[in-house]
């Protein structure tokens, strides 16, 4: 994944920015309690389980001590990490020794996990109310189509096939950064929403949620109650049916959005209707870096630059075509090519070419994914060096000063604008220099007090 | 097309397949809970047990844990998170429980019944099938290494009470070496009075960790500092150092174990006293070392 500036980090990092009481709150619930537990680094995971029976504060010093010298680095993340998260706090005690202490309600929560066990947040519905229950592969697809049809209603509304029930307002929100929308033009996608439409599903589904997270207050929800309700969702068992009767108002009415996220399927029996987390909601608490979700790659790409992609979705289709010339489309099939126009095209919307190649291996075709490297080298090679070729000239704003009265002068100019570190060009002969623009003023004073 | 598998792609680092070797030999657990000195029993393990194997699953969810149950005559799987969860639909601690106790209920009862006709057991050996846990182990280690391009880190965990049966060493030596092979770290933990040789070797050669508690009741305590660790933290975690490695074998023989023996110049095998002939190769030492220098040079010409 490359580093892009919206890449949201996790869920756990919005979990650590709440504020203290609303954080403590939220741990009344066992099942946050597990999914931070889970979210944590392996080494406070550890920490965590060690002090789960103590109850006095233990020393800093000493937890220090469970650590090899060349392991402290992790060892002061860990523990930043369960300061953030609340799970730890810090006691000082009158000698000024920090101790820590288990959050007492997430101590007695984990403490009821070990000894009695975890439990569902709430019964799947019995298979005979449920007649139907779709397969997982009808759900994994179900779930991936709709979130193929959001996410196209997001980038161009017009081409969209079956409206979501989110409100413009809503979509507007998630458009927000994605999309610019100048007066009397159509909205164009921006460098960011370019390089979203490239991440992977899951860094795609955490930015909208997280926008949705905090847009919530806005809606009249409190953001801990969807942070909660969504955590909660990750413990549902993938494929298995809830009744809606079990949820409250503010989870009911999110879940109607949730289903256009495809995050659930909503299905309704003859008497009570019930929802069918999918795979994405069952991630969603996993780390997000975690590729555990990878779906089937579609692209092969050629030594000639050819790319076929073997896909129906017209989301693949405005994703190649962002940067490769699409030449025909099939049913099942679009050809296009990479060159040097439609690269440039990339490169002017902000897309980098790490960002391409990148896309272009996680995608890869089965057929072509096993071989190394999956995309030809001279392709990733001269996509490179494309890039690079609009590098080649740097543009610094700067000044040119000449005319100099004499050459002493000049020359103590020059170890001037060397000392500021803006010297770009000198000339001994013409007497002439160039300074960085950013230097202009300091050389004005400079000049100003030579005379 | 379905068939065909992504790139293999490993998990994060701490995701882990833990396969826990439990002895359930009732030789032992009879004797520690009758010394007075500590009241230890079968039942009191399993409660320091039951909550380690919830922590482990705790900890991630996709770590794997794997039960096995060693007794006087057989061993056998008490308990698979993974089969656990598809089986129950849903991953209840309760039914965890209840599941490893009737389980193992039931194999005590069958392992009894096989035991009966032993002659081993009427002598007053006292030694679990530990060699048998550990192929079992090491067996379903190797079926998730093939069974997907994902796998977690595996590791094996053997609490040990009885002593090590010496007429299974090349058995044992053999699963500690193939696992030293597929780079599966063997940990233990000893709960009888003695220090275990074997595992003293296994933990030494595959780079796990070998404690012997020096309080049961702090049980627990022990497993979640010590052994709930994933390998990836313990490469920057202070953790008990081997003392000393008991490196004795056993012959082949009489499955005595010696310190000093015949090895067989061919195979290696172990005999405590000379022998004429291999009994594991079939190499002939009655002819002396006269003749044998003879062969060679006849070969070499």
């Amino acid at each position: 994944m490359p580093q892009v500036r919206i890449v949201a980090k996790n869920f756990m990092d919005m979990v650590a920015a709440l504020p203290a009481m609303k954080l403590d709150q939220l741990y009344d619930s066992s099942f946050i309690c597990e999914a931070v537990l889970r979210s944590l680094p392996p080494l406070a995971k550890k920490y965590v389980l060690q002090l789960l029976f103590i109850d006095a504060p233990v020393t800093a010093k000493s937890i220090e001590e469970w650590v090899l010298s060349d392991g402290i680095s992790k060892h002061k993340v860990a523990i930043d990490r369960l300061l953030q998260l609340r799970v730890f706090s810090e006691v000082i005690d009158r000698k000024k020794e920090a101790s820590y202490k288990l959050n007492p309600k997430f101590q007695s929560n984990m403490q009821r996990y070990l000894v009695h066990g975890g439990s569902l947040p709430r019964e799947p519905m019995p298979s005979s109310v449920t007649v139907r229950l779709p397969t997982a592969e009808d759900l994994e697809a179900y779930a991936l189509e709709q979130w193929e049809c959001f996410l196209l209603q997001l980038i161009s509304s017009a081409q969209a096939e079956r409206p979501t029930n989110f409100s413009p307002s809503m979509m507007r929100v998630f458009q927000r950064g994605l999309l610019s929308a100048r007066e009397n033009e159509a909205p164009r996608l921006t460098e960011n929403g370019f390089q979203f439409l490239l991440m992977e599903t899951n860094a795609q589904l955490w930015y909208i949620i997280r926008e949705y997270i905090s847009t919530a207050e806005d809606r009249g929800v409190d953001p801990t109650d969807l942070i909660s309700f969504l955590l909660e969702l990750s413990f549902h068992k993938m494929g298995e049916a809830y009744n809606l009767n079990t949820l409250t108002d503010v989870q009911r009415s999110a879940i109607k959005d949730l289903a256009d996220l495809g995050l659930v399927k909503l299905q309704q029996g003859r008497k009570e209707s019930w929802f069918i987390p999918t795979k994405l909601a069952t991630n969603l608490s996993v780390s997000l870096s975690d590729s555990s979700s990878r779906k089937q790659g579609f692209v092969v790409v050629e030594t000639n630059f050819r790319t076929y992609a073997y896909s129906t979705s017209k989301l693949h289709c405005e994703i190649l075509r962002l940067f490769a010339r699409v030449e025909y489309q099939l049913p099942n099939l679009i050809v296009g090519a990479i060159t040097k126009e439609s690269l440039y095209n990339a490169f002017e919307n902000g897309i980098t070419a790490e960002q391409i190649v990148s896309f272009l291996q996680q995608n890869a075709h089965p057929r072509v994914a096993e071989k190394t490297p999956t995309v030809p080298e001279n392709v990733t090679d001269q996509i490179r060096l494309w890039e690079t070729d609009r590098n080649r000239v740097e543009l610094i704003p700067s000044h040119l000063y000449e005319d100099f009265p004499s050459k002493e002068v000049f020359e103590a100019a020059c170890d001037f604008a060397r000392d500021v570190g803006g010297l770009l060009w000198e000339d001994s002969k013409k007497m002439q220099l160039i300074v960085r623009g950013d230097i202009h003023q300091h050389m004005r004073d400079f000049f100003r007090r030579q005379k | 097309m379905a068939s065909l598998v992504p790139p293999p792609k490993l998990y994060t680092d701490d995701v882990s397949l833990i396969v826990i070797i439990l002895d359930t030999n009732p030789f032992f657990w009879g004797t520690l809970s009758n010394t007075s000195a500590l009241t230890f029993s079968f039942s009191k393990f399993l409660n320091h047990m039951i909550p380690f194997v919830n922590s482990l699953l705790l900890l991630n969810q996709l770590n794997h844990v794997v039960l096995i149950a060693s007794g006087v005559a057989s061993c056998g799987y008490i308990y698979d998170s993974a089969t656990a969860v598809a089986s129950d639909g849903g991953q209840k601690v309760p039914a965890v429980c209840s599941e490893i106790l009737s389980r193992l209920e039931e194999f005590v009862a069958k392992d009894q019944r096989l035991g009966k006709g032993d002659l081993r057991t009427v002598a007053g050996s006292m030694s679990s099938l530990f060699s048998g846990a550990l192929s079992l182990a090491l067996c379903y280690i190797q079926r998730v290494f093939r069974s997907g391009m994902q796998h977690p880190q595996p590791r094996i965990l053997c609490l040990q009470g009885s002593p090590d049966g010496p007429e299974q060493y090349v058995a044992v030596m053999n699963a500690i070496f193939s696992a030293q092979r597929s780079m599966v770290p063997i940990d233990s933990c000893v709960l009888g009075m003695q220090h275990s040789a074997f595992l003293q070797q296994a933990s030494y050669i595959t780079g796990g960790v070998y404690l012997k508690p020096q309080q049961l009741d702090g049980l627990f305590e022990y497993f979640t500092a010590v052994f709930a660790t994933d390998l990836q933290s313990r490469t920057f975690l202070e953790l008990p150092r081997p003392v000393g490695v008991d490196f004795r074998a056993s012959c082949f023989c009489h499955k005595k174990t010696i310190d000093m023996g015949y090895v067989c110049s061919v195979c290696l095998s172990i005999f405590c006293k000379h022998h004429k002939k291999c009994s594991t190769c079939g190499s002939d030492f009655s002819h002396g070392h006269s003749e044998l220098d003879r062969k060679r040079k006849h070969s070499e010409v």
